[in-house]
């Protein structure tokens, strides 16, 4: 079988290699993720706001987003505006993808929260809750539960996208492939290896993302608090 | 306790409640009746400003209600609603549910909070229920829940919402019950219903609105056994 042999020789030599890469394919999509709720958040409050203003500039922000290629994103980030901002591959590279994936994040959080019924907005103000107190405590809670399957599947799309930052020389999964398939011609079996890693981190992620919807489920009554 | 004078307010071009003329006294219970699209929950969603009249004064609790300088945050602690559909926030317990506005609205602490809560629950017969999420419950308790809910703010005014039209029919006594023993602890209610037996039993005034119009108003024995107007009688006959 020397498929499985070229396997392991590829482990054996590049294993650590293929470990380090996961590393920085692992922080900068954690990081541009992280950047993207940020930004997801900001914009879905544009949405929803009452402001002509603010949803003119979420839907600008979205469309010029959504229209364009991630990797034209990418390159003209970190070498389009070079004379401007001199990004290194890193920053640049979790920054396009931060800013990519926010518009995403901006959609799912807007039409989360939109989907939670009206009475639940009237029932917290008759309370004598304000609007802000409101969404924080009452809608947001729901709306971020009902995201959270749309909210996983942007996140595997992100982690799986930040491969793209390879063209910028950043040393993520998808580079190191690159560069030990340019040293061993073994495009197969290489490019299999790659796909295990990226299998492997995405199929942990899954499994994170179903224990927190699990944790939130409500059909059972709450242990061990008051009465 | 309430005094609406001259209400008026349209859904674009349709005029929903036409020039309405109200005063609900302290410890007083008034029944709204009509057909649907009479104007009857408009009317009771105008008293806590979840809809916003064009025209027209109203006075809640000797306060004269200017949109431009009254806080309505203060004015809707006054005044508790019960909705037809619950609302109670599925991702809180019952207990949770009651608590999340005396904390957060009124700075109440978590332990005053909780107590008062514990004796509300018990109030309305659901103090084993307090961990539990609404999903658990049945409709008739989820809206004892919601009674409860409104009452944690010490509303001086309550306000129902069609509240047992939800209910399956062998849920509706146990609702009805938690609202005459609120009538009788002297809360001042408006209450938009179709159970005309409930009105006849708790009701000081029972008023029919009809097109956006208060047609005809008062005791409910005169107005269930004499009604004047054709269109009360036409109504009653049919919901009877």
């Amino acid at each position: 079988m020397v498929f499985i042999e070229n396997i392991m020789s590829i482990f054996s030599e590049h294993g650590i290699a293929f470990l380090k890469a996961s590393w920085m394919t692992i922080s900068i999509t954690a990081i541009s993720l992280l950047f993207a709720m940020v930004i997801g958040l900001i914009f879905a409050g544009f949405k929803i706001s009452s402001s002509k203003i603010l949803n003119w500039i979420a839907d600008i922000y979205i469309g010029i987003i959504r229209g364009t290629p991630l990797i034209v994103q990418i390159m003209f980030l970190y070498y389009g505006l070079a004379n401007i901002v001199n990004l290194d591959s890193f920053t640049a590279g979790a920054l396009a993808l931060g800013v990519h994936t926010g518009a995403y994040i901006a959609e799912i959080f807007r039409g989360a929260v939109q989907s939670i019924d009206r009475g639940q907005m009237e029932a917290a103000r008759s309370l004598g809750m304000p609007y802000s107190l409101a969404m924080r405590r009452i809608i947001f809670p729901q709306a971020f539960k009902r995201a959270i399957p749309s909210l996983a599947n942007q996140f595997i799309i992100g982690l799986k996208d930040s491969s793209l930052v390879a063209y910028i020389a950043v040393t993520d999964l998808y580079n190191t492939a690159l560069s030990v398939q340019g040293e061993n011609y073994m495009p197969f079996e290489t490019y299999f290896v790659v796909g295990v890693y990226y299998l492997i981190i995405v199929l942990i992620f899954t499994w994170v993302a179903n224990r927190i919807e699990k944790k939130m489920d409500v059909s059972k009554p709450k242990e061990g608090v008051i009465a | 306790m309430i005094e609406i004078s001259n209400l008026s307010k349209s859904f674009g071009k349709l005029e929903v409640l036409k020039d309405i003329n109200l005063r609900v006294h302290e410890k007083e219970v008034v029944v709204l009746i009509g057909a649907s699209g009479s104007g009857k929950s408009t009317l009771l969603r105008c008293l806590n400003f979840l809809e916003v009249a064009e025209r027209g004064d109203i006075v809640i609790d000797s306060e004269n209600i200017d949109l431009a300088k009254t806080n309505l945050n203060k004015v809707r602690e006054k005044v508790g609603m019960v909705f037809q559909h619950f609302n109670l926030f599925p991702h809180k317990t019952v207990i949770e549910n009651i608590i999340e506005a005396p904390i957060f609205v009124r700075k109440e602490t978590k332990e005053r909070a909780s107590s008062k809560a514990m004796a509300l629950l018990k109030k309305v017969g659901l103090e084993d229920k307090a961990n539990y999420y609404p999903e658990q419950l049945s409709g008739g308790q989820k809206q004892r829940v919601a009674i409860a809910r409104a009452l944690a703010m010490e509303p001086k005014v309550m306000l129902f919402d069609e509240p047992t039209s939800a209910l399956d029919p062998e849920l509706v006594g146990e609702v009805l019950q938690v609202m005459k023993d609120l009538a009788r602890d002297g809360m001042t209610m408006v209450i938009v219903t179709h159970e005309m037996g409930f009105a006849k039993e708790v009701a000081d005034r029972v008023i029919m609105l009809a097109d956006g119009n208060i047609i005809e108003e008062g005791h409910p024995n005169d107005i269930f056994a004499n009604p004047i107007h054709e269109r009360t009688k036409r109504f009653l006959n049919q919901i009877l």
